[in-house]
């Protein structure tokens, strides 16, 4: 089992965590775990009131990572329920599902962990450069706002500008789908003519399949995917077994949504839990002379990564290595990206492509051809990493696999940012975010809480997915530098699956933090509101007046009279006030930037992008 | 007969920056062609191997030519044809 910075050791104030950081905490720690930091818990400073954990090493002075609840320091009010509704996060999970809702899941906790061990990492690489890093300050706020930059993105575009509120499509006529016999799964393929022939075989018109393939192509997107109606009446008079065979007959891959249960089931899952969502293999380089910094620079400033990647996780590990200052030259097929061109654009660009790309060089390679080929080895050469999210067996095929590259570059950091990881366990799928979510248990959890029949449109693993090679390829980085060896990573769409239920995936009795939680009605606009601690539910019951220790229906019905009276953004002041954690959930992303508490994490331009995460000193 | 081309973004390049033009043709294809003889460097983009490429969808109106007859599709006057990448995965 590889534990790369075994050398490292980390501690921090992990049992001392503010209420609303626990899960937070709790990744952290299983990160930190899985990468061989030997995590401990100390009492060292919890009162700035988030979480603050210290990076050490023989050859470093202390690093100290800080994650707050807003990205101005402050800690009020925040836990994973009402940061989903500050940053925009239910109001995308909402377009598909019927209403403004939480995912269910612990899923800006897990971003905010796995970007604040990024920045340390990189941090760390940074001052063994001659860099002077001493603190890397992170927010969970900020995290969320990163989840949904290319929603953002696509909501800001000028004249463009997608409008796509809460409940903006039907929460049933939309993937996954369910059979007679009340499976619920998921179908995907990348290509029209299989989608037509299953249409066909199950009974449905050209017409008719040719606008469910329309809508199917935009859950990437735009996390809706409104499917005509005549889909769900003629599924729901086939069994699953009629189904299946149709899909194998069509060539499209149909994937059940599994439980947690039957995850946790699986033979693979007590070593993935147990390697954490990488796989490192570090061999011996004989060193490389590392380029040092100067005074002003961040921390990855002077490396350089050779990204090829399309769609959404590769490209956006590449964006965030590109934010802590590494030159990413992207490589592009002859013609541009495709993507460039994908609606909204401002200024000839689409701007969710450009939410992602835009830190970037590119130059345009076939690299199918020799020539493509060989310039891409010089370009490999002298670069520090190497990052592609190829289909499994690509990189074999284009003579583009680690062993190819290693021969241009021993010292070099290759990761493969994939669906389903080293170990393949589910290989003969398509490697795509809806259904690995399906298949992971991830898909089954937010569909209980979200009433649906399974995962977000929201692309959940596409995102965190990249966030996780990023890190991974710092932590890479991070270990070249201390040890001289050079590293393949890969991750995995599937690894961040795990990692974002590790929690309940290790122990079947996690209870929720919460002691009432949910989104309100007010006199205008919705309220989330997250009670964690007796205390917090007493002053609640103190503000509206009212019993809730009724049943969780007529409770709620208490609660929607009581917040009648007052609108979101005052009941939000006034139970702040009384440190109930409580946020105002945005519903129309367009107005985000509006939110003094996310001001610092946003820029206003031709559309509103998500500024770099963190903040070194 | 005159069909409207709604030009994507990628393609202005070739239609002199020109977000919609009108062409000739009675399918798809032919429309096509027409394209490539006023503003060549088009078809290529859109067809390899007398296929759409993968990564391009074509609509007559709103319909998705893949699901009609493709690049024989019959037009009448007055449709609209749109392109636009595609995004199949994520």
């Amino acid at each position: 089992m590889s534990r790369l910075l075994h050398g490292c050791s980390l501690s921090g104030s992990f049992a001392s965590s503010p209420a609303g950081f626990e899960s937070l905490a709790a990744s952290l720690r299983y990160q930190a775990t899985t990468l061989g930091l030997n995590p401990q818990t100390t009492t060292d400073d919890p009162a700035h009131g988030g979480l603050s954990f210290t990076l050490r090493h023989p050859d470093l002075q202390p690093l100290k990572g800080l994650i707050h609840g807003w990205p101005d320091g402050s800690s009020a009010g925040i836990t994973e329920h009402t940061v989903q509704a500050a940053c925009g996060l239910m109001s995308v999970h909402g377009r598909a599902s019927g209403k403004a809702q939480g995912l269910g899941v612990d899923y800006v906790s897990t971003l905010s962990a796995s970007l604040a061990l990024q920045g340390v990492f990189a941090a760390a690489l940074g001052q063994l450069r001659g860099g002077d890093f001493n603190t890397v300050s992170t927010s969970m706020a900020a995290a969320g706002v990163l989840g949904i930059a290319q929603y953002l993105a696509g909501a800001t575009a000028g004249a463009e500008a997608e409008r796509l509120l809460p409940g903006a499509t039907c929460a049933k006529n939309r993937p996954p789908f369910v059979s007679a016999d009340g499976v619920h799964f998921e179908l995907e393929t990348l290509d029209a003519e299989p989608w037509r022939r299953f249409w066909a075989a199950v009974g449905i018109d050209g017409e008719q399949a040719g606008q469910g393939w329309k809508a199917f192509l935009l859950r990437y997107a735009k996390a809706v995917a409104p499917m005509p109606a005549v889909f769900r009446q003629a599924l729901s008079r086939l069994s699953m077994a009629r189904i299946s065979a149709l899909c194998d007959l069509s060539g499209v891959a149909l994937c059940p949504v599994r439980s947690l249960a039957e995850r946790r089931a699986d033979r693979d899952l007590p070593g993935q839990l147990e390697q954490g969502p990488w796989a490192f293999d570090a061999i011996s380089a004989g060193g490389k002379p590392m380029r040092d910094l100067d005074g002003q620079a961040l921390p990855l400033s002077g490396l350089t990564v050779i990204e090829s990647c399309r769609r959404i996780q590769g490209p956006l590990a590449g964006h965030l290595l590109a934010q802590l200052g590494a030159e990413v030259i992207r490589i592009e097929l002859p013609g541009g990206d495709p993507l460039r061109g994908m609606p909204p654009c401002v200024d000839g660009v689409s701007v969710r492509f450009d939410a992602l790309n835009r830190h970037k060089q590119v130059r345009e390679l076939d690299i199918k051809s020799a020539a493509g080929r060989e310039e891409l080895y010089e370009r490999v050469r002298d670069a520090d990493v190497f990052l592609h999210n190829w289909a499994p067996g690509k990189a074999v095929e284009l003579a583009l696999d680690r062993a190819d590259l290693m021969r241009v570059n021993p010292a070099l950091v290759y990761a493969y940012a994939g669906g389903w990881g080293h170990d393949r366990p589910g290989e003969a799928l398509p490697g795509t975010d809806f259904v690995v979510q399906a298949w992971s248990g991830v898909g089954e959890q937010i569909g209980l809480a979200s009433a649906t029949p399974g995962g977000s449109l929201f692309t959940v693993l596409d995102v965190l997915g990249g966030v996780v090679a990023a890190q991974g390829v710092s932590a890479a980085l991070l270990h070249r530098a201390l040890s001289g060896q050079g590293v393949r990573v890969d991750s995995s769409l599937l690894g961040a699956a795990n990692l974002l239920c590790a929690q309940q995936l290790q122990e079947t009795d996690t209870a929720d933090d919460s002691l009432l939680k949910g989104v309100y009605p007010t006199q205008a606009g919705l309220l989330a509101i997250d009670c964690q601690t007796p205390a917090q539910l007493q002053q609640l019951e103190n503000i509206l007046a009212c019993d809730l220790h009724s049943d969780p229906e007529g409770r709620d019905g208490l609660i929607r009279s009581a917040l009648a009276s007052q609108s979101a953004a005052t009941w939000q002041q006034v139970l702040g006030d009384a440190a109930i954690p409580a946020s105002v959930v945005v519903e129309d992303l367009s107005e985000l930037a509006q939110d003094r508490r996310l001001k610092t994490c946003l820029s206003v331009n031709t559309y509103t992008s998500v500024n770099a995460h963190w903040s070194f000193r | 007969m005159s069909i409207s081309v709604i030009v994507p973004t990628l393609l202005r390049t070739f239609t002199q920056d020109q977000k919609r033009v009108e062409v000739q043709g009675s399918t798809v294809l032919e429309v096509i062609e027409q394209m490539e003889r006023e503003y060549p460097g088009v078809k290529e983009r859109l067809i390899g191997d007398g296929q759409v490429h993968r990564f391009v969808n074509i609509y007559v109106n709103d319909d998705d030519i893949r699901f009609a007859d493709n690049l024989a599709t019959p037009l009448k006057a007055g449709d609209a044809i749109t392109i636009l990448p595609a995004v199949a995965g994520g």
